[in-house]
């Protein structure tokens, strides 16, 4: 039987563009323990989004409800009024993360830098996720929480860094004013 | 605040869609009343369909598990409930014409005269008031489940359509979040969550803790040979739903039951005893346990509410008043939260 070459081209189409999200999938961490079975469940609660250039994704001081992912296109992060970059991310990138456990204010604005789809995982989906399919959902979780927690070990320790600089500062114009 | 030319274009547009949507659900009215009827069936039953696809199922099966589940104890509900329920109300109708009951009646009458003579003969009609009461119950019954379109195509679309918002309400909820814009999307999922979380637990509640009190009462009333337990039982069960005066009315049909039948002073006592038993356990047991959430309404504005209810619905519309107000006021609530969080207000 030969192949009807519409039909196969729908399919096929479909095929690729669920294969591609399911890449950009396993590149985000709190994904990445997840088994194909288990990352197909995620991704039907997925929220699918399409961004013109220069279309607000979320201003900075809203109050955030989860993270984004980047199927395709490329997304700006800005602070303040006038919006100074803070980073250009691009395809399999994630941001918002932190707003899946904490509902507060996003701390940066954010902008599609080209035409942008993104795939949005919330809060309400993650608690969803762990009602109906705790194990999934757990995995998800903890995952989040090593995240999480390493840039917290991360920030600890640029802390320490600073104020053993400051320290060192301060022992230094202590010494001068002695000096002087 | 700056109202530019745009804002209130979009603001007058909003306004019409929403006569619009109010104006075709108004016509819509019976179609309307079953797709919420179903929603709130699907919504209370949620969890249940949750439970067991979180055990062994997906959620196809997980549905049909909960609609067998469902559909035994409606069965049970029309085999032992339904027939005695038709039944007592028929037997008070006719009960209400005879002459026994009309000297009954008429002693009644006498006696509240005797200690309040400025109430005339004419406004202390007990009997005709008493049949007013219960027709407009029975016809409010009939009309929630009867004239909706007909009962058959009520009881056909009903499950069926409680069956596709239990399977699929997921995908429902995710495909209309799908279609609100870029820019408020967000905020519509997160008042949805806020909503849900609030209301899922307070109707959810309101319905156990109902069907948990009008179960009591049911066998209570059996147990102590009082007519009619079967009404008394789902009417203490629906009282109980307004705060403050649902459980006293729920006692007083009891009581009035009792007293216009055979009067037996000791039985009046051991109803009044069965009533006050079932509100300790319902305030120290039930509640906690059943009821998740409370709206916390405002006794004023329960009153008035109540009193709206019966104005516009009667009887029914008198006992569902506060569940409604405390939709209403959570919803209104989110909205304006949400609304003000992402500053469009």
């Amino acid at each position: 039987m030969t192949e009807d070459p519409l039909w196969s081209n729908i399919f096929k189409r479909q095929k690729t563009e669920k294969e591609d999200i399911f890449t950009v999938m396993r590149k985000v961490p709190i994904f990445s323990s997840l088994d194909s079975k288990e990352l197909r469940a995620v991704e039907h609660i997925l929220h699918h989004r399409t961004y013109e250039q220069d279309e607000v994704i979320f201003k900075q001081g809203e109050p955030g409800l989860g993270m984004y992912i980047i199927e395709s296109g490329s997304v700006r992060i800005a602070l303040g009024e006038k919006q100074k970059l803070l980073a250009l991310l691009s395809r399999g990138d994630f941001f918002g993360e932190m707003a899946l456990l904490l509902e507060a204010p996003r701390t940066a604005g954010a902008v599609a830098a080209a035409p942008t789809k993104l795939l949005g995982f919330f809060q309400p989906d993650l608690f969803d996720l762990m009602s109906a399919r705790p194990e999934t959902g757990n995995k998800v979780l903890i995952r989040l929480s090593q995240m999480i927690a390493e840039r917290l070990k991360q920030t600890s320790i640029e802390n320490q860094h600073l104020r053993t600089k400051l320290n060192e500062l301060e022992d230094k114009s202590a010494h001068r004013k002695k000096i002087s | 605040m700056n109202y530019s030319p745009a804002k209130i274009i979009k603001f007058v547009l909003l306004v019409c869609l929403l006569a619009l949507f109010f104006w075709l659900a108004s016509i819509l009215q019976s179609t309307v009343t079953i797709l919420i009827i179903s929603f709130l069936i699907a919504y209370i039953l949620d969890p249940l369909a949750s439970y067991f696809e979180r055990k062994w199922l997906n959620r196809m099966g997980a549905t049909v598990v909960v609609f067998l589940f469902i559909a035994v104890i409606i069965g049970a509900i029309f085999s032992f409930l339904l027939p005695p329920v038709l039944r007592e109300i028929q037997v008070i109708n006719n009960n209400l014409g005879t002459e026994s009951s009309m000297e009954s009646f008429q002693k009644i009458e006498l006696t509240i005269r005797s200690y309040l003579p400025f109430i005339s003969p004419e406004s202390l009609n007990i009997r005709e008031w008493i049949s007013r009461i219960l027709d407009t119950t029975f016809s409010s019954i009939i009309s929630i489940i009867g004239s909706v379109v007909s009962i058959v195509t009520t009881m056909v679309i009903i499950p069926f359509a409680v069956f596709f918002l239990l399977k699929d309400g997921r995908k429902m909820k995710k495909a209309f979040v799908s279609l609100i814009p870029n820019r408020y999307f967000e905020m519509v999922l997160n008042i949805m969550h806020k909503t849900d979380e609030q209301l899922g637990g307070y109707l959810r509640g309101q319905f156990f803790d109902a069907a948990i009190v009008g179960i009591l009462a049911t066998i209570a009333m059996w147990i102590l040979g009082v007519p009619y337990y079967s009404l008394i039982g789902i009417f203490a069960g629906l009282s109980n739903m307004i705060p403050y005066v649902g459980p006293l009315v729920g006692g007083a049909a009891g009581v009035s039951v009792v007293f216009f039948t055979n009067g037996d002073s000791q039985l009046i006592l051991l109803v009044i005893g069965a009533f006050v038993i079932i509100q300790l356990l319902d305030n120290v047991l039930i509640q906690p346990l059943v009821v998740a959430r409370s709206v916390n309404l405002h006794p004023l504005l329960i009153i008035f509410v109540v009193i709206i209810g019966g104005q516009f619905f009667g009887i029914l519309g008198m006992l569902l008043a506060v569940p409604a107000t405390g939709v209403l006021k959570v919803l209104l609530l989110e909205f304006y939260n949400g609304f003000r969080k992402y500053k469009l207000l």
